[in-house]
Order: C-alpha cells, then sequence, then structure tokens
C-alpha cells in the first residue's frame, strides 16, 4: 500500500525545539507553563503521539470580530478514539448573538447567557491541550481564533502542531490538473468522511465535530498513514 | 462540565435494546467510556481463538461471524452488537468476527455490558442466548391484553344468566325474554341446564309452525346445547360458534351455567366478522351470493389481524369458512344433481385439513366414495357434482390446482378400496419424487358427506406408515427439501454459502418445513391430529423429541406465521394481493431478529429427523 504523505527531510518541522523557544518568550502564567510542559520529539511515532481532536463553534467565520463560544476535545492515539477523555466547553461572548448563529449552533441563548467567558476557561483548556498533537479539520480557523483569544488574555500567541484531516484528505485526493476528471472532490468534513463510509452526523455541535474529524483521522491512517512514520511528516 | 456525547447515545438509542431501555440514566456514563475504533475490510475484529473483552456495536459498516471451523454464521451490518456471547462466557470466543466493509465500532467495555445485564431485565432479555427463550419472550411481548385470543370466556359475560324452568309454557318463556331484554333463555330442570331457546326457535320453529302459547317449552328448545367452561378463551367460543353454526352458548362453572356468550357480545368485544360470514354463507342460494361473501373475506382476515389473532386462530377461521363455502356448493350440488345415489366423503387436503389455511389459497381437494360405487351407474354423477363445485370454488377465490389435485380429477375421486390401495403403495414403496409430490395426501379431513370414510382411510395410512419405518425415511428426507435462510444482510436474505438474495418464500422456507418435520413425527408416532399444533403435543406425549424441543417448533411456526400475516395484512392494506414473498427491506430489525431465531429451530429440526428416521430397518 503506498503511504503518500511523507514528507521531504527539509520540510520537517520541530515543534519541540520551537516549544522550548517560546517557553523562554511567553509572559509568565498559563501559556508560559503550557510551552514549558514541552511537546513531543519529531521522532515520536505517529503511533506513539497523544492525539487531540477540537473542534471550535464560533460566532462567524472572521477572527477579528466573532468569538469562540464552546470548544470539544476528545482524545485518541491512531487506532482508538477514548470517549473517556472527552471534554466541553461553553463561553459567553462578549458582544450579542445574533439569531442567525443560534440556529446553526443548536445553543440556546439562555444556555450561553449562564456560561463563563472565555478567559475565565482558557487556563483550563490549555491544561488539556498539554503535550497533545492537535487533530482538526480545517487548521486555518481552529488556529486563528484560539491565536486571537491567546494574544487578547495572555499578551501573547498560542500555537500548536496540528494534524489537519482536511489538508491530509487534500494532498491524498490531488491529482495533476491533466488526470483531473470533472471537479475536484469536496474536502468538507461530511463530504471527506463519506469517502471512508463513516456515518453521517449533525454538524455543528463542538464535541460531535471533534468525534467526526478524530474518526476521518482514524480512516485516514488506515488508509494513507503509516504509524511507525515520524509524526514530523505529518504535523503542520 | 459535564460532558455528553449526544450523537454516540442517539446512534445506540436508535436500536435494541438500548431503544427499549433509553430512560436509564447509566447508558451517558457508558458512552463515556466508549472506544471508537475504524477497521477496513477484511480485517479480523475478534480473530479465531481470540479472547475477547468488549461489546461490539456497529456504527457503520458490516462484519461477518464466522464459527470454529470456518463457516458462515451470518453477517451483520449497523446497529448490531456482537462479542456478548464471549463476554457471557468469561472472555472465551468459539466465533471469530471479521469486517467485510469499512466499519465504524464502538466498543463497549465488558464492564458495562456485565453491569447492565445483571441490573436490567430488558437488556439482559434481549441476550439471551437461548434462542427458545429469546423467542418465547418475544411472542410474549406481541400478545395484547384486550384480544380474543388471551381474555377468557368469562370477561364477555355481561349479566347472570336468564332461566326459567322446563315446565315453563312458550308464552312463559317469551315473556321472560322481554322483560329481561334478551335474546336467549336457558332452560333449566331442578337447577341443571337441559336446553336453550332463542329468539330465532320462538320464530320458526313456534310461531312460523302455529304452536299454541301454552305448548311446553321443551318441545322447541334445543336440547343439550354445545357449552363451555368459565376457564375457556373468547377466541374458542368463536371458533365454535362459527363451526356449529350457533349464535349464542352458554358457560358453565362448575356444571352449573353462569351466563350467556352470544354473537352480539364477541362483535362488542371485537368487530370480528367470521362468524357471521359463516352463517351467511349458508344462507346462500346462488353462486352470485358466495361470489360476493367471498369478497369481503380479505376484510375479515383484516379484521382477525387487527384484533391481534394469532396464527392458530387465524389459520382455523380462514379453514372453517372455507369449509363453509365446500359445504354449501355441495348443498346446493345435491339440489341441482340430485341425491347422491352412493355415500361418499368429500375431503380437503393440506392446509385446510390442517385447518392452517390463510387468504390466498389453491384448493386442494378429492373424494372417497363408498366401496359401493359403480363407475359405470355413478361415475356421471360424481362428476358432475365434483366439476360443478370445483369451478364454483374458483370462482368464489379458491383458484383450481395447478396440480390437480381436486375431486373433479378422476384420479382423486376413488372408492374406498382403491384409495387404501394407493396408500398402501405409497408407504411400502415410497419413490422420494413421488414422495413430494404427495405429501399434501398426508394431510386428510372429510369436510362433507360421509366422513367414517375419510376416518377409516386416515386410520389405514396411520397403520401402513408406522409399519414402514422405511417410508419415514423418505418423508424426514423430504422434509429436508426446503432449507430455511441462515438468516438477513442489509436488504438481502442470506444463505448457508454466503448467497444473498432479494426475496424469499416465508412459506416455502419457513413455515412448509416446519409443517413437513411435524408430519413426519406425527406418522411415526401415529396421531390421528391434523393440526400441527396438536400434532405437536401428540409428538411431545410421544415422547419422540428430546425434552422441550417440541415445544421449539410451535414457537417457531407462531413466530413465522405471525410475520407471514402481518405481511399479507399490509399487502390487502395496500391493495396488492397478499402472497408469501417477504423483502427483508419491509422487515423490522426485531422481525428480522425473531426469524433468525426461528430458522435457526427449524434448521436444527431438520438435522434432527434426518438422523432420527435414518434409514434403519424395523
Amino acid at each position: 500500500m503506498t503511504k503518500p504523505l511523507l514528507k521531504k527531510q527539509e520540510d520537517l518541522q520541530d515543534w519541540q525545539e520551537m516549544f522550548a523557544q517560546w517557553a523562554e518568550e511567553a509572559p509568565e502564567g498559563p501559556l508560559k507553563r503550557y510551552y514549558q510542559a514541552g511537546m513531543i520529539a519529531p521522532q515520536t511515532a505517529l503511533q506513539d503521539t497523544p492525539l487531540l481532536a477540537l473542534d471550535l463553534e464560533t460566532t462567524g467565520l472572521d477572527p477579528s470580530q466573532d468569538e469562540i463560544i464552546s470548544l470539544g476535545l476528545i482524545p485518541l492515539n491512531h487506532k482508538i478514539i477514548r470517549c473517556q477523555g472527552a471534554k466541553y466547553w461553553m463561553a459567553k461572548p462578549e458582544c450579542s448573538l445574533n439569531a442567525e448563529s443560534v440556529t446553526i449552533h443548536e445553543i440556546t441563548h439562555s444556555e450561553l447567557e449562564e456560561a463563563p467567558r472565555l478567559h475565565a476557561i482558557l487556563d483550563e483548556i490549555l491544561l488539556a491541550l498539554t503535550h497533545q498533537v492537535i487533530v482538526v479539520h480545517c487548521v486555518a480557523i481552529e488556529r486563528q481564533f484560539l491565536l486571537k483569544a491567546s494574544m487578547k488574555i495572555y499578551g501573547y500567541p498560542l500555537y500548536f502542531p496540528v494534524l489537519d484531516t482536511m489538508d491530509i484528505e487534500r494532498q491524498v485526493t490531488f491529482k495533476p490538473w491533466w488526470k483531473r476528471f470533472g471537479r475536484r472532490p469536496s474536502l468538507r468534513l461530511d463530504a471527506c468522511r463519506q469517502r471512508y463510509k463513516l456515518p453521517r452526523y449533525k454538524a455543528h455541535h463542538a464535541l460531535t465535530d471533534a468525534l467526526s474529524s478524530a474518526e476521518l483521522l482514524q480512516a485516514q491512517i488506515a488508509y494513507h498513514m503509516d504509524p511507525k512514520a515520524d509524526i514530523s511528516n505529518y504535523w503542520i | 462540565m459535564d460532558v455528553e456525547l449526544t450523537e454516540i447515545l442517539e446512534a445506540l438509542c436508535q436500536h435494541a435494546p438500548f431503544n427499549e431501555i433509553a430512560d436509564d440514566p447509566q447508558l451517558n456514563d457508558m458512552t463515556k467510556e466508549i472506544e471508537i475504533r475504524y477497521v477496513r475490510t477484511g480485517e479480523w475484529v475478534i480473530a479465531p481463538s481470540a479472547p475477547n473483552n468488549t461489546l461490539f456495536f456497529i456504527r457503520s459498516g458490516a462484519i461477518e461471524v464466522l464459527s470454529k471451523e470456518n463457516k458462515l454464521i451470518q453477517r451483520m451490518n449497523e446497529g448490531e452488537l456482537f462479542g456478548y456471547y464471549s463476554l457471557l462466557r468469561s472472555g472465551k470466543s468459539s466465533q471469530s468476527m471479521r469486517t467485510i466493509e469499512d466499519s465504524l465500532l464502538y466498543c463497549i467495555p465488558a464492564r458495562w455490558f456485565l453491569k447492565l445485564y445483571e441490573e436490567n431485565d430488558i437488556f439482559s432479555d434481549f441476550f439471551e442466548l437461548a434462542r427458545e427463550v429469546r423467542l418465547r419472550a418475544a411472542m410474549e411481548s406481541q400478545n395484547s391484553d384486550v384480544s380474543l385470543m388471551t381474555c377468557p370466556v368469562v370477561s364477555l359475560l355481561r349479566r347472570p344468566p336468564i332461566s326459567t324452568d322446563i315446565s315453563s309454557s312458550i308464552r312463559n318463556a317469551a315473556q321472560i325474554m322481554a322483560e329481561h331484554r334478551v335474546s336467549s333463555l336457558l332452560i333449566t330442570d331442578k337447577d341443571e341446564l337441559i336446553g336453550i331457546v332463542t329468539d330465532r326457535d320462538l320464530r320458526t320453529r313456534a310461531v312460523a309452525e302455529g304452536l299454541a302459547y301454552d305448548t311446553p317449552i321443551s318441545e322447541i328448545m334445543t336440547r343439550d346445547p354445545i357449552v363451555m367452561d368459565s376457564g375457556d378463551y373468547a377466541s374458542e367460543a368463536v371458533l365454535k360458534m362459527m363451526d356449529r353454526n350457533v349464535h349464542h352458548i352458554p358457560i358453565v362453572k362448575n356444571g352449573r351455567p353462569i351466563g350467556v356468550v352470544s354473537t352480539g357480545d364477541i362483535i362488542q368485544k371485537e368487530s370480528h366478522g367470521s362468524v357471521y360470514l359463516i352463517s351467511d354463507i349458508y344462507k346462500q342460494t346462488s353462486i352470485e351470493g358466495l361470489q360476493s361473501i367471498s369478497r369481503k373475506m380479505t376484510h375479515t382476515f383484516t379484521q382477525l389481524v387487527l384484533a391481534d389473532a394469532n396464527t392458530q386462530m387465524i389459520g382455523n377461521a380462514m379453514s372453517h369458512i372455507g369449509t363453509a363455502f365446500v359445504k354449501r356448493l355441495l348443498q346446493l350440488a345435491e339440489e341441482k344433481y340430485g341425491p347422491p345415489p352412493v355415500p361418499y366423503c368429500f375431503i380437503a387436503l393440506g392446509s385446510q385439513a390442517r385447518e392452517e389455511q390463510t387468504i390466498k389459497t389453491d384448493q386442494d381437494n378429492a373424494l372417497i366414495l363408498s366401496d359401493k360405487y359403480n363407475k359405470k351407474l355413478h361415475g356421471e354423477y360424481f362428476e358432475a357434482l365434483t366439476d360443478w363445485v370445483c369451478n364454483n370454488l374458483d370462482k368464489c377465490g379458491y383458484d383450481l390446482c395447478s396440480g390437480d389435485i381436486m375431486a373433479s380429477n378422476p384420479r382423486w375421486r376413488q372408492p374406498l378400496n382403491i384409495w387404501k390401495n394407493n396408500f398402501s403403495e405409497w408407504i411400502q414403496k415410497p419413490k422420494a419424487e413421488a414422495l413430494l409430490r404427495l405429501s399434501i395426501f398426508f394431510d386428510l379431513r372429510g369436510i362433507y358427506g360421509d366422513k367414517t370414510l375419510a376416518l377409516q382411510l386416515n386410520q389405514h395410512i396411520r397403520q401402513e406408515a408406522q409399519k414402514h419405518s422405511g417410508f419415514l425415511t423418505f418423508m424426514a428426507r423430504n422434509a429436508n427439501q426446503r432449507k430455511p435462510p441462515l438468516g438477513f444482510f442489509r436488504q438481502f436474505v442470506l444463505d448457508g454459502e454466503g448467497e444473498q438474495s432479494r426475496t424469499f418464500n416465508l412459506k416455502e422456507r419457513g413455515i412448509a418445513p416446519i409443517i413437513d418435520i411435524v408430519r413426519v413425527h406425527a406418522l411415526a408416532c401415529g396421531s390421528d391430529k391434523l393440526n400441527t399444533l396438536e400434532r405437536i403435543e401428540d409428538i411431545e406425549a410421544a415422547g419422540l423429541l428430546p425434552n422441550g424441543r417440541a415445544k421449539d417448533l410451535t414457537l417457531a411456526l407462531e413466530m413465522i406465521g405471525m410475520i407471514r400475516i402481518q405481511h399479507q395484512k399490509e399487502q390487502i392494506e395496500n391493495g396488492e394481493q397478499p402472497n408469501n414473498h417477504v423483502n427483508p427491506e419491509n422487515l423490522s430489525s426485531f422481525e428480522k431478529r425473531n426469524l433468525r431465531d426461528a430458522f435457526h429451530i427449524v434448521a436444527r429440526q431438520q438435522e434432527f429427523i434426518k438422523f432420527r428416521y435414518a434409514g434403519k430397518r424395523s
């Protein structure tokens, strides 16, 4: 079986080294402790990597204006997803919610009204993220929203290594233009899952979506990735 | 904060047994300990002889279960559970499981399975390993309390019996009936029930005949009426009314009347047309009249199903109706062609003889003539009579038999001694091929005419069959011809070697094999019963089967029969012709599961008779 995802030597990133550097720079507090806890070595095998699927729900798609309203986490390794470690938070946004996004998220105004502010729970979230490689579908969104939140709350950026199931899918479905026939396959989470015969879930609940991408990664590993390969081939 | 994995919990709760215990708060805790695995096609989930400590729930995909000998046992898909066999046997697994599609599996820790199994009866019932026990529980869950089938006849009684002494006059009796507004009156002699008088008796036997008002009531009453015991089921009262064509049955307790059940009481209890349908049949004087009644039969059938009648009850009702058509047609035929020159008996074969008819049946019948029959003198009469009856039965919805097993066929219209010779020949020199076609003759019931002819023939068959064990070997082999399916997989029927098909014939592959098995045993033990359930009772009493196994056959037959009837009811409601072809897509998972268990019982019993009646010499 082909394992097409392996990277060239010069493209490998060393998150362990970068974490050490940020641990120096970050201001005292939870974020510094997060970096000080360190990251696994780039030579760690995928099968030995502690993985944590993450999903955010937000008031909209613009990180400069919109806010995180919920966050779901679910731990896994290359073979098993463990519901036992699943975590879920809701956060009350600073600005008022419009009706539209409420219908998308199935979270009610009253639930959010009673939820704590993000700054009150981000410490706790950081603790959960410590030492984990994060699994998301479409890294751009999650990274930017968390980056913005950490800038605001800690005055320093939050970075973390990611296995992006969307990026993995883009690579495995990639064909040069002369071999393409018709439209490119969709990279939406639901469409990717269907390619692996995974069941359809109701979208837009942070924990369900985290579970969705965790399952998608399991399938991608089973089909396209080498559990014995270094994690540095896959993380971005 | 409390984490709820709603997606997982909801997926579980869409399927048995979780759907039935969805209110158990422990389920949410259990969900939190689930592990999820993605397994690609062709990989072992439980490898041969590997231990297992997990209950697997197939969230998507499919697996197949293989025996120790690597033989396919079943295939399972979304929503099904596996691995519990080994959990109940402390981790030891005799079966292996392998994915046949890419599958997403929810792995529930053994600890949770065992905890729920201990604490929740609904949950543990579902995993009951003995198929028989499981089926029994399923049957019981189907019975509703309000139906005629399960309510005792006493519950239909609305008042104490109204009675009068034998010394009363017709006028007295009529006054009492008017005063109490009843349509029947019990006649007693020193408190002992000796007769019954109905409205109709007063009309037809007294007024129409111009009897004097002071005539003693004993002159018009029906003596020694049919009675039922207070402990009998209401359904039995219905059968009795149909069988005897009566509308009132006194109910007795410890020998003393405690009330009267009328057809009206039964109609009130449940709209139940079969009793009236039969009396209507006897009132008809023309073919058109009978035809118009036959068009109401589907309605009667649907009513019976809606009233939660069981298969036995429906088979019985349909057979009684069928028999009423035959009897009425023969009465009309005798009016048309004159009284028979020699005694004869019209016999029903197959399902009608077993009293197991359903809504759509061909006619299977024959005629036994007295040995006084002389073809030259009487042949023409019986040819005309049977032609007329069989053709008109066809017009009434009982299609002509494609195999020409009908009284109108001269081959099946013979004097008793010829019939006896035929059977002796079939039994003493059995030929497998021929017996396959003839098995229907071993279910034979006289329904009109001189029934002693049919009784004599049945007695002859019993004697011959018991004397010739070689014959039973052939019958047992033939009873193994039609194998039930292994089970279901998705929208397919699954067979032994893994073939899958879209539909299957529930009668051919489920009901007929049971009837065949039971017939072999019944012949072996010399039972004089024809009805399959009654035969099973005889077989059990004769000890032919290991303890309890006879009952399993009853259970399997009732379960398959129930699903068949339900299926036919739905076809009728959809305006389709009812048949026996079932598409697994139209079966619920409950039905599929129960059918699989029933099929398993049938397959095992088929194996058993092969061995039990193997060609040993007597």
